[in-house]
């Protein structure tokens, strides 16, 4: 079977094709904010999925993080609709369901229909600063102007009726319930992922189109634009021991920063892909998780036929890298598969110490010949033990209304929960796995992961 | 939940957008008519994304913002798969000359300046590094002599020259090739503590000419020692006249000429046309056939100065200021960069008197790449513009212009 549905096409018409197409039940009201358990699997973990009702135009979940109180935090974004807002969201444990915070536009006076390029979405830019229990978040670029049918910052940079105003960055007190202040952290240009360095009081961050690397100091609030990587924005940036901003350029080689040098600096080597067709052009990372004692990185790449490896930082002038190989199913390698079919995402680690994520599967008629009434299109929910790196499949996600293989990024909460956003029709939203309880602990989103 | 009104601007220091980044944004409001009698009855309606032509103007919004003529091929500054491309914060190409056999040679910016040739015809395919020039960070010229290409650098203690040879062709770049990188010649410096602005090779590529922060200079280009012609306070680029003089930029209204033949330099010889003129940003394109010179103000009109004696113009307006680096293809169209950050690039055709958008460049043969900046252009053997990218991991460009209809 051939998929051939492009991204935008994607999230423009899922919202009518999933009840039309499939038959299958329309999305909840919001008086069934959330659903009964809805995945599957038989391994004892609990899949439970909580849609943005109130939030009808959201087609994408970027970014989901634990917050420093512990809690969930989700961005429910709207960037395949004119004039299309981002939308702050809690997972709220008491009453089990979700609470809507605040939409990003407001706060930074930047209204949906002002005739820009909107505040449409949160990419990967959840950062929490566990010190003062504040949430940063910065905004990110692709949402059409209310009157137009598609932006493109290229076509529009020059144009200060169209042009995005800049990625706002938001400090919000997780404490206190408040926005402590916001800022233009990227002028023009959207922030593709954020990453803090809490004992320096930076924050790190890729811009989109440009695709520079950006450093922000919290205490001056000045920027500094440290130079461009490429031209494909890598998804992802980590922090090491040694106060270095690790990501990848575009042809699948690591790059770092590291502030006792000041310089972007790429290591000579080509991280693992698939040989036999990839190159290592676009395999920038998509997600990357610590392992909880800090020694090692885990982290997938960002191309149809994603791939899983352990990054060493620490041992040696560039790290050593542990091959952990594909993450989805084989398939016909003679057709450019999307990144929205074949994908990874998700990556996080439970409180049992293992690193779970979120790989698509599919009907293929030759690959993956799944059984009559098996859903096309599903998300797994992988656990690999990081001593002997044998992975098992836990759970499916499954959404009453339409697929769930597209996962963008995972956390746990204070309660060892697991929690994924989703990417899909309309109204999106984020799934909560309950692993077993001897696979659960307290406070298992701790030791906090620092990058969206 | 409380939120605060407007915060502070914070003003960055890399990338300019107006009064403040932050300035809040205002809704759409009704719009008034053209003939100014009120507001009309539809404020900006939220586009219905299934509405007839939807799908053309998506098309136009993401695909014709690019290149909307012609190809362009970014190649990497490195013989791809066989050596590694210059370092990306030091590979800011910022300075092109070429040789009368169409091989390239440029020069970089950044952390470090390198010299560099490219080969892009017969059976070659590569760029290679010539080598970092120890302390220098920025190249502002390249000048090709016969037998030695010359580097114009600058450092903490101002510019200077460093030459080499010129490369002969490689025999084959499938299986048997050689490369060695020879020490580069140091020539001195033109004026103690200035740096060079710019500096060109004359018509008989024999003689080096360039112009310092206060002065102007010349020298042999195959003994080297540079010296100093005359004192002039240094300005933009310079350009080689349609009759073999050397122009630049004299004060605010003039231009200077200087006689590589004899020696002379006359002040204030040509008036500019009236215009806004920018000092730093000064550039200019020259029709190897006809020596016509193509030049720009900085509100991005174009003037040609055909005779070594009066402008003609403006010409007309590129889309965007300040104007870049141009070059003029074989039929005399001229191509060039304008706008900053992200620039656009556009065509002069003097045959229809017309300026025409050509978007944003991008590579699209096996790996994408976008170009936003660009430094410096040159003619190609065949009529193709080679333009340096004046960026991180900057790429050399080779522009294919369409091959025009036959009318």
């Amino acid at each position: 079977m051939r998929y051939e549905t492009d991204r935008r096409e994607f999230l423009k018409g899922a919202a009518g094709l999933a009840a039309a197409a499939c038959g299958l039940a329309q999305a909840p009201s919001a008086e069934h904010a959330k659903t009964a358990p809805t995945g599957s699997g038989d391994a004892g973990y609990g899949v439970t999925w909580y849609p943005f009702t109130e939030h009808p135009e959201s087609d994408s979940c970027w970014s989901l993080s634990a917050g420093p109180d512990g809690r969930i935090y989700a961005a429910a974004c709207a960037e395949g609709v004119p004039g299309g807002v981002v939308k702050l969201v809690r997972y709220d444990e008491r009453r089990d369901a979700l609470e809507y915070l605040f939409a990003l536009d407001e706060v930074v006076e930047d209204p949906g229909d002002s005739g820009r390029a909107t505040q449409c979405k949160i990419h990967y830019s959840f950062v929490p600063s566990m010190s003062d229990g504040v949430l940063y978040m910065a905004t990110h670029l692709s949402g059409p102007p209310i009157d137009q049918p598609a932006y493109s910052p290229w076509h529009s940079w020059h144009d200060p009726e169209r042009c995005f105003r800049g990625s706002a960055l938001v400090a919000f007190d997780t404490g206190k319930d408040k926005v402590l202040w916001w800022d233009t952290l990227i002028p023009k240009e959207g922030c593709r992922c954020l990453l803090i360095d809490e004992e320096r009081r930076r924050l790190y961050a890729l811009s989109y189109p440009r695709d520079h690397f950006i450093i922000y100091d919290l205490d001056t609030r000045r920027r500094r634009d440290v130079g461009r990587i490429g031209s494909i924005n890598s998804q992802v940036l980590f922090l090491d021991r040694r106060h270095r901003v690790w990501t990848t350029d575009d042809y699948g080689h690591l790059v770092r920063y590291d502030p006792a040098r000041d310089r972007l600096e790429r290591s000579p080597f080509v991280l693992p892909h698939d040989r036999r067709f990839q190159t290592g052009w676009h395999s920038v990372f998509y997600d990357a998780v610590a392992s909880p004692d800090g020694q090692c990185v885990y982290a997938g790449t960002w191309i149809a036929r994603p791939w899983l490896m352990r990054i060493w930082p620490h041992e040696g002038d560039w790290p050593r890298i542990e091959d952990l190989g594909p993450t989805t199913q084989d398939r016909d390698i003679t057709i450019p598969y999307d990144t929205f079919l074949d994908h990874c995402g998700g990556l996080v680690f439970g409180g049992d110490g293992c690193l779970y994520y979120v790989a698509s599967r599919w009907r293929d008629s030759m690959y993956n010949p799944l059984p009559a009434g098996h859903k096309e299109r599903e998300g797994v929910v992988w656990r690999l033990d990081p001593a002997t790196l044998e992975r098992t499949e836990v759970a499916r996600l499954e959404r009453p209304d339409h697929f769930a293989q597209y996962v963008s990024r995972g956390a746990a909460d204070r309660n060892g929960d697991l929690f994924f956003g989703h990417v899909g029709p309309r109204p999106v939203g984020i799934f909560r796995v309950r692993p077993p309880a001897d696979r659960r602990k307290k406070d298992a989103h701790l030791p906090i992961r620092i990058w969206g | 939940m409380r939120i605060p009104g407007r915060i502070r601007a914070v003003a960055g220091d890399s990338v300019p957008y107006g009064p403040s980044d932050n300035a809040p944004v205002r809704r759409r409001r009704p719009q008034r008519s053209r003939t100014g009698e009120g507001p009309s009855t539809m404020a900006k309606k939220k586009y219905d994304v299934n509405a007839p032509g939807a799908k053309a103007l998506i098309d136009e919004i993401v695909h014709g913002t690019f290149m909307k003529e012609g190809t362009m091929v970014a190649f990497p500054t490195c013989f791809p798969g066989a050596s590694v491309p210059i370092p990306a914060d030091e590979s800011r190409i910022t300075a092109l000359d070429i040789t009368p056999e169409g091989i390239v040679y440029g020069g970089t910016s950044g952390r470090a300046a390198h010299l560099f040739v490219g080969m892009f015809h017969g059976v070659t395919g590569v760029v290679f590094d010539l080598g970092a020039v120890e302390g220098a960070r920025q190249c502002t010229a390249v000048c090709c002599g016969r037998s030695r290409v010359v580097a114009c650098v600058n450092d903490a203690d101002g510019g200077r020259l460093v030459a080499c040879p010129l490369q002969g062709l490689p025999f084959d770049l499938i299986q048997e090739w050689g490369f060695a990188r020879s020490p580069l010649d140091d020539w001195g410096r033109p004026a103690a503590g200035e740096p060079i602005l710019h500096a060109l090779a004359d018509a008989s590529r024999s003689k080096l000419i360039g112009i310092t922060a206060g002065h102007v200079f010349m020298a042999d280009l195959h003994e080297g020692k540079p010296q100093v012609v005359g004192a002039i306070e240094g300005a933009g680029r310079l350009a080689i006249g349609p009759a073999g003089g050397v122009f630049g930029l004299d004060g605010d209204r003039h231009l200077w000429r200087f006689d590589p033949r004899n020696g002379s330099l006359e002040r204030r010889a040509v008036a500019l046309p009236a215009g806004t003129w920018d000092k730093a940003g000064l550039r200019w394109a020259r029709d190897a056939s006809s020596g016509l010179l193509y030049t720009a103000d900085a509100g991005g009109n174009l003037y040609a100065f055909a005779d070594e004696r009066a402008f003609a113009g403006p010409l007309g307006r590129v889309p965007l200021a300040p104007v870049g680096p141009m070059a003029v293809t074989h039929d005399g169209r001229l191509f060039g960069f304008c706008g900053s950050e992200l620039a656009r690039m556009f065509c002069y055709d003097p045959h229809r008197k017309q300026v025409r958008n050509l978007g944003v460049a991008v590579s699209v043969f096996e790996r994408r790449r976008y170009g936003y900046v660009f430094g410096d252009a040159v003619t190609g053997r065949d009529g193709e513009i080679v333009f340096g990218e004046d960026d991180d991991l900057g790429h050399v460009w080779l522009y294919f212009p369409r091959i025009e209809p036959r009318t």
